[in-house]
């Protein structure tokens, strides 16, 4: 099979889940990457933008530059596919975004196929002053729970600057999957961290840190996790904020739903002050659906596990 | 309105949750099919707690509810509304990611009628569906917005009857002065309501009247009876029909005889 059926295959599986490719193609001109395995198959910049990718022995490092002033309104499309049943993949992203930028990154981490695959990512993100820059990561791991997913995150974000996290696994099968994403946040810098995820069987076990370091004054963070854990899956959010700084306000909130025997959630939020001037809070509701919302929904005629699927449903 | 009792309280009674007292005593009534009949009594006499053992969230300790002569006293809320039954929230849930069309089509039985249904209900309590139905039913919808899609939902769902929780309350002058024009749609449509109320004006539309005291049934009767018999109990300088004294009069009798009694057990 050739490069290109093998990355149209993988192409393919996105589509699958109601994602338009279209922007991945070779024929469209935003800027790109897009991995087949550990093999490189379109790099495509755009001005401001420098791509590069370099194939290792398991994987690739890529960098990314995103140069000052650079405003992009199309996302840098990331495409990290494999559409084999086994293998190792490793991915090094190195991405820096210059001051005064403002970008999308959009990745995808496809693995149609994976029955005993692992797929690992240790990521830098380095964002200057008064940028906004906005990331987003989406999973699909095919149905067959068999794979082990494991990025790690370190994002150092600038003065004055706006980072958004938004991490997403709630379609298909996750598998075996830890994330740990660490956010330093300096002087007036926002950040907003969503995370969402599905366990749907016993073979799903997910594991979330997402911490966000306040460093400098005025910094503000929200960290929003929201899970469920159905059929026997199990998830757990470990959402850690410190203020370490003068007047920054930072909330860690953690919403998790468990339904069925063997399903088990999750929270441990950390948060910590080391300013008589932060304010840092947290709030976590596990277990049973909201009462509210399912008996308002029960009064309309659905019964209590048409509500709670419609609730998780709509929720991730 | 028709000569058929379609909801009859009997005798119901729902103790609290530290089960010291009961936060509604012995209540009976019955709504008259196609009639809107409103329940009135001051804050905290027990009218939501009542709204919500009709609807099944809460199960009364004692006494029965037979609606459309069948015993429903032991159904779950799923069963009661799957019958015809409703409720709008006085505080309505919110939901992340639930769109308002979802949230209001989530009644409407026929799937191909979700759509027309929608609109048609948005139009109805004064929003524009072109905007709303995209959005979602979050912390982002202001209070009256969200009550005026509480609405939305159970005239979408077309129960036979609909049980509402203040729903006027925190609406803006606009939507009350065509509040009677949505009443109206809504008995058009074949509904009947139980309309829990604070508001005379509002509740001016009402065929016949509750008024509830501390969890317990004062007078049954004509609406604008009721609210002086209700005046006259709270102590509010009305001008108050003179005949009614004696009713009034008769109440508090009532309840002061039932209390002295109560002491003596
Ligand atoms: N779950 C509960 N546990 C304890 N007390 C309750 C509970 N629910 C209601 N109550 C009490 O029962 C009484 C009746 O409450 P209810 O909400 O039915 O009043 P209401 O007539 O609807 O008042 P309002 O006009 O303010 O809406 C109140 O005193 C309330 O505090
Ligand atoms: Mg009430």
């Amino acid at each position: 099979m050739s490069e290109r059926s093998d990355s149209s295959e993988i192409l393919n599986s996105l589509e699958k889940y109601n994602l338009d490719i279209s922007d991945y193609l070779p024929s469209h001109s935003g800027p790109k990457l897009v991995l087949n395995f550990n093999k490189i198959t379109t790099v495509s910049e755009v001005e401001g933008i420098i791509l590069k990718g370099r194939e290792i022995e398991n994987g690739i490092i890529a960098d990314i530059v995103i140069k000052e002033g650079t405003v992009l309104e199309d996302p840098i499309h990331l495409c990290f596919g494999v559409n084999k049943e086994t293998g190792l993949q490793e991915i090094f992203p190195r991405i820096i975004a210059e001051d005064n930028s403002s970008v999308t990154l959009q990745a995808h981490c496809s693995f149609p196929n994976a029955k005993n695959l692992t797929h690992k990512m240790f990521g830098h993100i380095y964002v200057g002053k008064n940028c906004k820059f906005v990331y987003n990561e989406t999973h699909y791991h095919g149905e067959q729970n068999g794979a082990t997913v494991a990025p790690v995150s370190h994002v150092y974000v600038g003065e004055n600057s706006y980072f958004e996290n938004n991490f997403f696994l709630t379609q298909g099968t996750i598998g075996r999957m830890k994330i740990q994403i660490d956010i330093y946040a300096f002087k007036d810098s926002i950040i907003n961290s969503n995370v969402k995820a599905f366990g749907k069987n016993s073979l799903d076990s997910i594991r979330v840190r997402d911490a966000v370091f306040l460093e400098g004054e005025n910094a503000r963070s929200i960290i929003k996790m929201k899970a469920a854990a159905i059929g026997g899956g199990e998830v757990m959010m470990f959402g850690i904020t410190e203020g370490n700084a003068a007047n920054t306000t930072g909330h860690v909130d953690c919403t998790e739903i468990v339904k069925d025997r063997g399903s088990r959630c999750r929270a441990i939020p950390l948060i910590r002050a080391t300013d008589e001037s932060c304010h840092i809070t947290h709030e976590a509701s596990l277990g049973k659906v909201d009462s509210a919302q399912l008996n308002a929904l029960m009064a309309r005629g659905l019964d209590e596990d048409e509500a709670t699927d419609l609730i998780i449903k709509n929720m991730l | 309105m028709s000569s058929d009792v379609l909801l009859s309280v009997k005798d119901i009674s729902i103790l609290s949750e530290d089960r010291q007292c009961n936060i509604v005593d012995t209540i009976s009534f019955d709504v008259m099919e196609g009639s809107i009949h409103s329940i009135i009594g001051p804050n905290g006499a027990g009218k939501s707690t009542l709204g919500y053992a009709i609807m099944g969230v809460y199960h009364p300790c004692s006494g029965k509810i037979f609606f459309k002569g069948k015993d429903i006293t032991d159904l779950s809320i799923t069963e009661r509304a799957k019958r015809g039954i409703t409720l709008a929230w006085q505080t309505p849930a919110r939901f992340d990611g639930l769109s308002v069309y979802d949230y209001i089509g989530v009644g409407v039985k026929d799937k191909n009628l979700i759509e027309q249904r929608v609109r048609e209900a948005l139009e109805i309590v004064n929003l524009d569906p072109d905007i709303y139905i995209k959005r979602k039913v979050d912390a982002n919808l202001s209070g009256g917005e969200r009550k005026r899609i509480e609405l939305a939902s159970v005239i979408a769902m077309r129960p036979k009857l609909v049980i509402l929780d203040e729903a006027e309350a925190g609406m803006d002058l606009i939507v009350l002065e065509s509040f009677m024009d949505i009443f109206n749609k809504i008995k058009e449509l074949g509904m009947t309501i139980l309309l829990i109320t604070h508001r005379e004006d509002i509740g001016m539309v009402s065929d016949n009247s509750t008024l509830i005291w501390d969890g317990k049934v004062l007078a049954n009767g004509h609406f604008r009876d009721i609210m002086v018999l209700y005046c006259q109990k709270a102590g509010l300088k009305k001008i108050c029909n003179r005949t009614l004294f004696n009713q009034f009069d008769e109440c508090i009798d009532k309840i002061i005889e039932e209390e002295t009694r109560e002491n003596k057990i």
